[in-house]
C-alpha cells in the first residue's frame, strides 16, 4: 500500500506541475481549479502520511526515521504555503510558484522511498 | 500593495528561497541532534547557511527599508559562503568530515545554492533602479 500511494502521489503531483507549466507558457497564472486539484494532491499525501505513521508503529521502519519523518512533515506543508503564496500573485509567475512546488513534492516521494528503503 | 522584492519573478525567487531554507535547516538540525561530533564543522557551517537562507528568505519576501540592505546582505554571505566554503570543500577537503549545503559549489542541491544569491543581487538590483529611494522611504 505504501509505494503505490507513493507513486500515486509523485504522479498526482506530477501532473498538477505539468498544468501549472502550460498555464506559466501561456502567461496565465494559478486558477481556484488548481487549488482545488492541489487539494486532492494534499488528500493522498495525508493519507500517505498516516499509512507511514501506522506502518511505523508496527514492525517496519525507516532506516533513517530522523531524515524520513523531516521529509515527510516537508511534503504536507510545500503545497498549502506555495497554494497561498503563489494565488496572492496574479501574473504568470503564481503558476512558475505552483510548478516549483509541485515538482519538489514529486522528487519528495523519491527521496522518501529511497530514505525508507536504503 | 505586497513588496517590490516578492512580486512577479521575485514571488519566484522567495518561493525557491523558502524551499531551500526549510531543505537547509530541517538536514543541520537532524545532522547536529544525532551526530554533531561526527563533523562538526561541517554540521556547524550547514546550521550557518540554513540561519543566513532563512533571513534571505524572509527579507526578500518583506523587500522594503531597512530588509533590503539585510536581503542584500545575506545573499552577500550566501555566495562568499558557497564560493569560499566550495572551493575549500576541494582543495581542504580533509576540513570537512561530511558535506555541507555549500560543498562543491552546492552540488548536492543542484547548485541552486550557487545560482540562488547571484539571482538574488540581480533581482535587488533591478528592483531598487524601478523604485525611488523616496517611495521605498514612504512604504517602508
Amino acid at each position: 500500500m505504501w509505494i503505490p500511494l507513493l507513486v500515486l502521489s509523485a504522479l498526482l503531483s506530477g501532473a498538477l506541475g505539468a498544468w501549472a507549466a502550460v498555464r506559466a507558457a501561456r502567461d496565465q497564472p494559478v486558477i481556484w481549479r488548481q487549488l482545488k486539484a492541489g487539494a486532492v494532491v494534499e488528500g493522498v499525501l495525508v493519507l500517505e502520511a498516516a499509512v507511514a505513521v501506522v506502518m511505523a508503529l508496527g514492525t517496519s521502519r525507516p532506516h533513517d526515521a530522523p531524515t524520513f519523518w523531516g521529509y515527510l512533515v516537508t511534503t504536507l506543508l510545500i503545497l498549502p504555503v506555495a497554494a497561498a503564496w503563489s494565488f496572492a500573485e496574479r501574473t504568470r509567475w503564481s503558476s512558475v510558484v505552483l510548478l516549483v512546488a509541485a515538482l519538489t513534492v514529486a522528487f519528495l516521494q523519491l527521496r522518501l522511498w529511497q530514505v525508507w528503503q536504503a | 500593495m505586497s513588496s517590490p522584492t516578492a512580486t512577479g519573478p521575485g514571488r519566484v525567487l522567495v518561493a525557491v528561497y523558502g524551499l531551500l531554507a526549510v531543505a537547509a535547516s530541517a538536514r543541520s538540525a537532524v545532522q547536529i541532534a544525532t551526530d554533531l561530533a561526527a563533523a562538526p564543522l561541517a554540521y556547524l557551517l550547514s546550521a550557518v547557511a540554513a540561519v543566513v537562507y532563512v533571513v534571505a528568505t524572509v527579507a526578500l519576501a518583506r523587500g522594503r527599508g531597512a530588509w533590503r540592505a539585510v536581503a542584500w546582505a545575506a545573499v552577500s554571505v550566501e555566495l562568499a559562503g558557497v564560493l569560499t566554503v566550495g572551493t575549500l570543500s576541494i582543495v581542504r577537503s580533509d576540513l570537512f568530515a561530511d558535506a555541507t549545503v555549500w560543498s562543491d559549489y552546492g552540488q548536492g542541491y543542484g547548485y541552486v545554492p550557487l545560482v540562488l544569491p547571484m539571482l538574488g543581487m540581480w533581482w535587488l538590483r533591478r528592483t531598487g533602479s524601478r523604485t525611488s529611494p523616496a517611495l521605498d522611504a514612504a512604504a517602508g
